[in-house]
């Protein structure tokens, strides 16, 4: 799977969908008709409302109807994908071999001996960041039983730094398939000899563990022997001026909103997430059959964002995940907008592939109702700009808009509570809202690419910075 | 939204473009759309509820689930309270 017509048809599907909503909306107020034309002294009347030169608010049953059917739509996929992931805990599918249900059976009053962590760290000429990272696993409250750096392809001292450092190396053989390829070689070579609470942490090489994380995980995994994987949450190095504070301000609310989801996981990040050896081996079997891929590999190598397709893979064999608010850790950033826009590139892509290659399923119903999400923000947020312009470059005088400021000083307030936690700096950004706004129209215009890109089957192409020559960071592909 | 004073009218546009029907529906189609999102960042601004810790129900497991086939079964909404302790850290 992976090149096929449907796969190309992603990008079509969402666009088409987002599109069409937009329309219907458009059409639905054209249709309504203007009220009659009303000249006032410096002024225009606005179709249905006279908002534009008026302090009047948009009428009463307009507005109750346009925030109902929002908080409806948001609360409809949030109750969608409670139930689904309810029914999928109490299946005994055996579509589902890894449905919690199952998982209890199988192991029901076996004692398969205390929760030991091993580590594979894939890094490819990450000798820059490599000290760092080792140095905070061998400071963590639970230790690591195993460290192991999985040398892929490296010309640099990545591996004789990690045996400095006295951890194990494993050194891909012939590999061409990047960080997946080689975590795979690692995996089959490590998961036979793994026990069933023999957990397996996989972490990038220039990510650090805060303090308290294995403890935590280990403590999560210990209680609930049907938990399958524990994610971390990603928060921002710091540096990098005002491109890294936005960034930093991203992640805070990216994990704000897991916290409110009450560790309820969107991805079990790359960055750093533990799995039990049977969700690993369970992947492994049913790929080529239940799920894509290539049996026997653990990770799918056709995937551009290896981390959501696992996700997706372990969701859809009914696995239970979670990234406990405990289980943090600090990952690089990218230094500018270049490395930001093929950084994000990639993702973009990465998941709409994996979107096309599992097709519309339960446990995919929430990746969908994001695209469709960022989908219809971008029109959004494209029709609020234009029409900002239009009225810049068409009028000479001031126009104050109190209800809109209003808004405007609702969405000021959100930006800065959701970035709180991220201090003064990300305080200040936020409450500007409108350098924000132009940070999320970047990401837009990445969103847009990657959907023309993939809708025109255009070859996805990997960009690997190295630290060395450029002095900036990124992480291994 | 605020208008610049600072420039002429018509600056690049006739300002009789504000006057015609695909501007007034444009305006009302961001008008909606602000609302829509404007309920939603409110609905993020306030603490999420969780109904269901309101009803009293029987939460207590079965069996355990612990790795350890003799321990106790816990009950839920404590266990997800009591992991609840320690916050990530900020950047700032």
């Amino acid at each position: 799977m992976g090149q096929g017509l449907f796969q190309r048809m992603v990008g079509i599907v969402i666009a088409v969908t987002v599109g069409g909503a937009a329309a219907l909306l458009w059409f639905a107020i054209s249709a309504t008709g203007n009220s009659a034309a009303e000249s006032r002294a410096e002024g225009i009347v606005l179709g249905v409302w006279r908002i534009l030169y008026d302090s009047e608010a948009p009428q009463p049953r307009v507005i109750l109807a346009a925030i109902a059917f929002a908080l409806l739509l948001s609360a409809g996929v949030a109750l969608l994908e409670r139930r689904i992931a309810n029914r999928s805990r109490r299946s005994a599918n055996p579509r589902t071999p890894l449905a919690p249900k199952i998982v209890m059976a199988e192991t029901r009053g076996v004692y398969a001996g205390p929760v030991t962590v091993t580590v594979l760290i894939p890094a490819h000429n990450e000798e820059a960041s490599l000290p760092a990272t080792i140095a905070s696993l061998m400071s963590q409250s639970h230790r690591p039983e195993r460290v192991i750096v999985v040398a892929d392809n490296c010309t640099d001292a990545t591996a004789a730094l990690a045996r400095e450092a006295g951890v194990e190396v494993f050194e891909s053989v012939n590999n061409t398939k990047k960080k997946a390829g080689a975590l795979n070689q690692a995996l089959k070579w490590l998961l036979p000899g793994q026990g069933d609470n023999d957990v397996v942490m996989v972490m990038d090489a220039d990510t650090s563990l805060d303090d308290g994380f294995l403890e935590a995980a280990v403590a999560r995994l210990s209680n609930d022997r049907a938990l399958m994987a524990v994610g971390g949450l990603f928060y921002g190095e710091e540096g990098h001026g005002i491109v890294g504070q936005f960034q930093r301000n991203e992640y805070i609310r990216y994990s704000r909103e897991i916290g409110r989801r009450r560790g309820r996981v969107f991805v079990l990040t790359g960055t750093a997430s533990i799995f039990r050896p049977r969700a690993l081996r369970t992947v492994a079997r049913g790929r080529g059959e239940s799920i894509p891929g290539i049996r026997g590999d653990v990770y799918d190598t056709a995937s551009l964002t290896e981390d959501n397709e696992l996700t997706i893979a372990l969701k859809s064999l009914g696995g239970l995940m979670i990234s406990p608010m405990q289980c943090t850790v600090v990952t690089e950033l990218m230094p500018n907008f270049r490395t930001l826009w093929a950084q994000r590139l990639r993702w973009q892509r990465g998941a709409l592939e994996n979107l096309g290659a599992y097709g519309a399923t339960p446990q995919t119903l929430r990746y969908w109702a994001q695209q469709f999400g960022i989908g219809y923000g971008v029109i959004a947020l494209s029709a609020y700009l234009l029409l900002v312009l239009l009225m810049v470059l068409s009028l000479d005088i001031w126009v104050w808009f109190p209800f809109w400021l209003g808004i405007g000083v609702v969405f000021s307030i959100e930006r800065v509570v959701t970035a709180w936690k991220g201090g003064w700096r990300a305080r200040l950004l936020a409450v500007t809202l409108f350098p924000e706004l132009f940070f999320d129209m970047f990401l837009n215009v990445v969103y847009v690419r990657g959907i023309i890109d993939i809708s025109l089957g255009r070859q996805a192409k990997w960009k690997h910075l190295n630290h060395a020559q450029t002095g900036e960071t990124s992480k291994v592909q | 939204m605020a208008i610049s004073a600072a420039l002429p009218a018509g600056i690049l546009f006739p300002e009789e473009l504000l006057h015609s029907d695909w501007f007034a529906v444009l305006a009302t189609f961001v008008a909606i759309n602000t609302l829509m999102y404007g309920a939603l960042t409110i609905a993020k601004i306030l603490p999420k509820l969780h109904p269901g810790d309101w009803i009293r129900t029987r939460n207590q497991r079965s069996e355990t689930r612990s790795i350890h086939p003799d321990a106790p079964a816990v009950n839920e909404a404590t266990d997800f309270v009591n992991t609840r302790s320690r916050q990530g850290p900020g950047s700032g």
